[in-house]
């Protein structure tokens, strides 16, 4: 890979909308392309629902990839105490995936050694007790591959690119699932098509409660965000201004649904941006650089954060016309931030970010305060080294 | 290479107690050195040198065997002998595959890998057959060569010498590494064994070829050139053995010897190479020069084919020869898994034996063989008869073994250790198989149960052991209609059937006949678990549900007859095998029972 000065090329692109436009709002935007992106999107993540907040992260150390176990982590709402909410059962050395909705938290397993299927837990009390559940295929490696609708619908992105649905949270118990679409079908769509659809990153549920799927597409400047409107899918109409082959590629990185609409993480290139969905038109973003993002994640209204290499992380609020803000250099072995668990972080403010820093078996939460990240926690896990061996 | 590892430590008591019981334990092995001390004595009676044949009382019209002959068949002999006996050590038989075939292969491009694997998962699957039989046919063949002083059977030892030769260089020694990268004439190339190969076509020409220099000088002009083209490889620059350090680490030859330093053995010899090592740091062009110019000059000296250069060259040759053995190739057979006394002690019999045969002894062609011998050639043809009985003796469990696709049961019960023999009424259950059809043991009566405890999001053990299960009924042929293979669910959250379906799904259980994967409800289950003696438990932190690996035989009339281990340990294809052919056989065991 040439990193020299002489290939890289910094496209500057003043994206300027003159005014809403029919089904694209754009705030302007500077991307900047100079290789391919670098950015993967970790299973670390957090999320906030009703019943708090949670943060996923990976801890063990061990060398032995099946001595390193991820963990479920609640800040129950109300409470400034974080616990382990891992639920038990199975071994989750590939990963834990999880979304929220309809008053709980469905949690999957993702495949790892002899084990090909995805169990499931469900938890409706902030994660003292699960009920099992079970998706019959592997679920696929990203933070986005489970989505619960405010119904109980569920639906499952496998590790080959098919969606999968469960009508309610009963059937995804039952492990009663149904095929919404395949990676194949979809890119062969006009839509598909139109974006060079390659791969799917993420599902959830729009406005409208129809579900959404987002990838990967080679079309320069093309967003791969579809929804399905009675088994017909559709673009979101997700453009980028300055559409054009200097833009490159757009991968989605996370996608997520709040009351009334949805929130994505996409990189093009080396720039991250944010983008909101009403149901009708999209908001995007300033974008922020980085080479490479070590985890994402939404919190309430929209809001979003990345947390990049060296140490550094930006936060952006949920409400159109935000901007990134970057946080203090975030504390060492930081896996995850986890964002404040209830209102909307308003622009310029500190809000109550928490940086949960892992070091083998223990797991050190700083918090955001007054400009400065402190320690308030530490929990040390119980991991079992050697019992997936 | 998958097949070759079983996955189990060579130094597994179980292994090593199966093969010295294979080879009548320490005692036969002394025997054997008992037996291979009295022929050297008896070679070195009957051998005298073919001046005094003349003196001794001869028997006219029996030509003596040449010289050159004589010490490539004794030579090559008393070495296969020390090979057989070093195959004798108690690692051999559980670290052959993985910790000589297969890291020499390592280096050698895939379709030599391919091949080796092949050969190393024959002997991961039945180590102790194909342990002791190299053993009995590297001291056949010794013992052949040493007895069989002329005629077919003498040559006959020859042609044996070549085939199992080649056997070895070409699995054992992966083409004495000629396709990988590193080939030096220091470390062993082109193979020992081929230096083994090359004296058995010799020892297998007719006798009459030995009258005559010729063989001698196409043996040396062959040694000349091979010597030519070491030196060739040793002197091409960036092969690495000209500096002493490169990119401030020690070169080539340092990091030989250092590695070699490192086998186990007494603390002087360590020390003497530690040493050479340091030496060879410091001075590496100087020492690759002397190496270039020794095999160059000893190549040119061979090649000339005058007697006298090639007698200086053999005295300097053997001196050479021996300095490297024991600086570089630390002899080669130390640290209890060494198959040979690699490349330097065949070289010097066979170059000595090039340099006999080119100046054959003035009465050699005409001198008969002494009288004693004359009057006892039925003695030497029964004793090679009783040799190639020996070599038979190893050689058809191994072609049995090579052709056997299951794994010797050995390797499960070195895993599982012993399984304990019952004789006790099985614990009655009800519980609901994975199609929701209530089972109870009562209705399994008539049929061999083999069982054992699953639990359906296991990640690690439990998809294995049923494959195992799977195997058996595979290998079980007709006899599994009277086999159920059953697992119950070891998990005490994931155990709906919607999770058994599952797993047999995952598994390619679901066409399985006789398969049963029963579940209940947590106390039908608990109940089960109690009786059985099996401990289930969810761990925290992400950890897979705990339980013990347990299998049970369960006779047709309900009785538990055997109780085992069914951890699947290293999971290897051996191990596998071995676990289903273990269950195999406790299954037909429990139907004779009935």
């Amino acid at each position: 890979m040439n990193r020299g000065p002489a290939s890289r090329i910094r496209v500057g692109l003043a994206l300027a909308c003159a005014g809403l436009t029919a089904g694209c709002g754009t705030q302007a935007a500077t991307v900047a392309v100079t290789r391919p992106p670098a950015v993967t999107a970790s299973l670390s993540t957090s999320l906030t629902t009703a019943q708090g907040t949670w943060a996923i992260a990976v801890m063990g150390g061990s060398a032995a990839s099946h001595d390193n176990f991820w963990q479920l982590f609640v800040r129950r709402a109300n409470t400034g105490r974080w616990s382990l909410a891992t639920p038990q059962g199975v071994a989750d050395n590939g990963g834990l995936v999880a979304a929220g909705g309809n008053g709980s938290l469905v949690v999957g397993f993702r495949p790892s050694q002899e084990l090909a299927y995805s169990p499931l837990a469900t938890s409706t009390d902030a994660g003292l007790n699960w009920t099992p559940g079970l998706l019959d295929a592997a679920l696929a490696d990203t933070p986005g591959a489970i989505a619960v609708g405010p119904s109980g619908r569920t639906l499952a992105l496998l590790q080959d690119g098919t969606i999968e649905a469960a009508p309610t949270a009963d059937d995804a118990a039952a492990g009663r699932w149904v095929p919404l679409a395949t990676l194949k079908a979809l890119a062969a769509s006009a839509p598909g098509r139109s974006c060079g659809l390659k791969g799917m990153t993420a599902v959830s549920f729009g406005p409208d409660q129809n579900p959404i799927a987002a990838g990967s597409c080679v079309r320069p400047g093309a967003a791969g965000v579809f929804t399905d409107a009675g088994g017909t899918w559709r673009s979101a109409g997700l453009t980028l201004p300055g559409n054009g082959p200097s833009m490159g590629t757009v991968r989605v990185l996370g996608l997520t649904a709040f009351p009334g609409g949805n929130a994505a993480l996409l990189a093009v290139g080396t720039s991250l941006l944010a983008a909101w969905w009403d149901g009708t038109r999209w908001t995007v973003s300033a974008p922020v650089t980085a080479d490479g993002v070590r985890a994402l994640g939404f919190g309430p209204g929209g809001s979003a954060w990345l947390l990049l290499d060296s140490e550094r992380a930006e936060t952006i609020a949920g409400a159109a016309g935000s901007t990134w803000r970057a946080l203090p250099p975030v504390p060492t072995g930081t896996a995850v931030l986890a964002p404040p668990g209830t209102g909307t972080l308003a622009p310029g403010t500190g809000g109550s970010y928490d940086a949960l820093a892992v070091s083998g078996s223990r797991l050190t939460v700083w918090r955001l305060a007054r400009g400065a990240w402190g320690k308030v926690q530490q929990i040390t896990v119980p991991v079992q080294y050697g019992s997936s061996g | 290479m998958p097949g070759m590892n079983s996955g189990l430590s060579p130094s597994d008591p179980t292994l090593v107690a199966a093969f010295r019981s294979a080879l009548l334990h320490q005692g036969a092995i002394a025997l054997l050195m008992l037996v291979f001390l009295w022929l050297l004595w008896a070679t070195a009676r009957t051998w005298r040198p073919a001046v005094s044949a003349g003196t001794s009382g001869v028997t006219a019209g029996e030509p003596a065997e040449a010289r050159a002959r004589w010490l490539l068949r004794t030579g090559f002999g008393v070495l296969w002998i020390f090979d057989g006996i070093l195959q004798a050590q108690p690692k051999m038989a559980g670290g052959l595959a993985t910790q000589v075939m297969e890291p020499i292969a390592a280096s050698s491009p895939g379709w030599v890998q391919h091949l080796v694997n092949w050969g190393g998962t024959a002997w991961s699957y039945h180590p102790i057959q194909a342990g002791a039989a190299s053993v009995w046919i590297q001291v056949g063949i010794g013992t052949w060569l040493i007895v069989a002083v002329r005629g077919p059977w003498s040559r006959l030892a020859g042609a044996a010498s070549v085939i199992w030769g080649l056997i070895v260089w070409v699995f054992g020694e992966s083409f004495g590494g000629i396709f990988a990268p590193g080939l030096s004439w220091l470390t062993g190339a082109p193979g020992a064994v081929l230096i083994y190969v090359v004296a058995g076509a010799l020892i297998a020409l007719p006798g009459g070829a030995w009258r005559a220099p010729r063989p001698g000088r196409l043996l040396l002009a062959g040694l000349g050139v091979f010597f030519a083209a070491m030196a060739v490889l040793q002197a091409w620059p960036g092969r690495g053995f000209w500096p002493g350090r490169a990119a401030a680490k020690p070169g080539t030859l340092s990091r030989m010897v250092t590695e070699m330093a490192g086998t186990p053995q007494p603390h002087f010899l360590s020390s003497l190479l530690s040493g050479f090592a340091s030496f060879a740091t410091r001075y590496g062009f100087a020492v690759n020069l002397v190496v270039v110019i020794a095999l160059a000059a000893m190549g040119a000296a061979f090649l000339s084919g005058r007697p006298r250069l090639v007698r200086y060259a053999m005295w300097s040759g053997i001196v050479f020869c021996l300095a490297d053995w024991v600086l570089v190739q630390d002899f080669g057979f130390l640290g209890g898994l060494g198959t040979d006394p690699n490349s330097m002690i065949p070289l010097i019999v066979l170059f000595s034996a090039g340099y006999l045969a080119l100046t054959p002894a003035a009465q050699e062609a005409e001198a008969p063989a002494r009288a004693a011998e004359a009057k006892r050639p039925g003695v030497r043809s029964v004793a090679a008869a009783g040799a190639l009985a020996v070599i038979l003796l190893g050689a058809a469990p191994m072609a049995a073994a090579a052709v056997n696709r299951t794994a010797d049961p050995i390797l499960a019960l070195a895993i599982s250790g012993n399984s304990t023999s019952l004789n006790l009424p099985a614990p009655g259950f009800s519980l609901t198989d994975q199609n929701s059809r209530t089972v109870s043991l009562a209705s399994l009566r008539g049929k061999v149960v083999l069982m054992t405890f699953l639990d359906p999001v296991c990640t690690s053990d439990c998809p294995i052991i049923a494959q195992e299960f799977k195997q058996t009924g595979q290998m079980l042929g007709a006899q599994a209609k009277n086999v159920e293979l059953v697992a119950v669910v070891a998990n005490p959250t994931y155990r709906s059937t919607a999770f058994t379906r599952a797993f047999d799904r995952q598994e390619g259980l679901t066409t399985v006949p006789d398969w049963l994967y029963l579940t209940g409800s947590l106390s039908q289950l608990g109940a089960v678990w109690r009786h059985y003696g099996v401990a289930v438990e969810n761990l925290p932190a992400g950890a897979m549900a705990a339980h013990n690996d347990l299998a049970v035989v369960i006779d047709p009339a309900g009785r538990i007859r055997q109780e085992l281990s069914s951890d699947p340990g290293p999971a290897t294809l051996s191990t596998r095998s071995s676990f289903s052919v273990l269950l195999g056989q406790y299954a037909r065991q429990a139907l004779r029972q009935s």
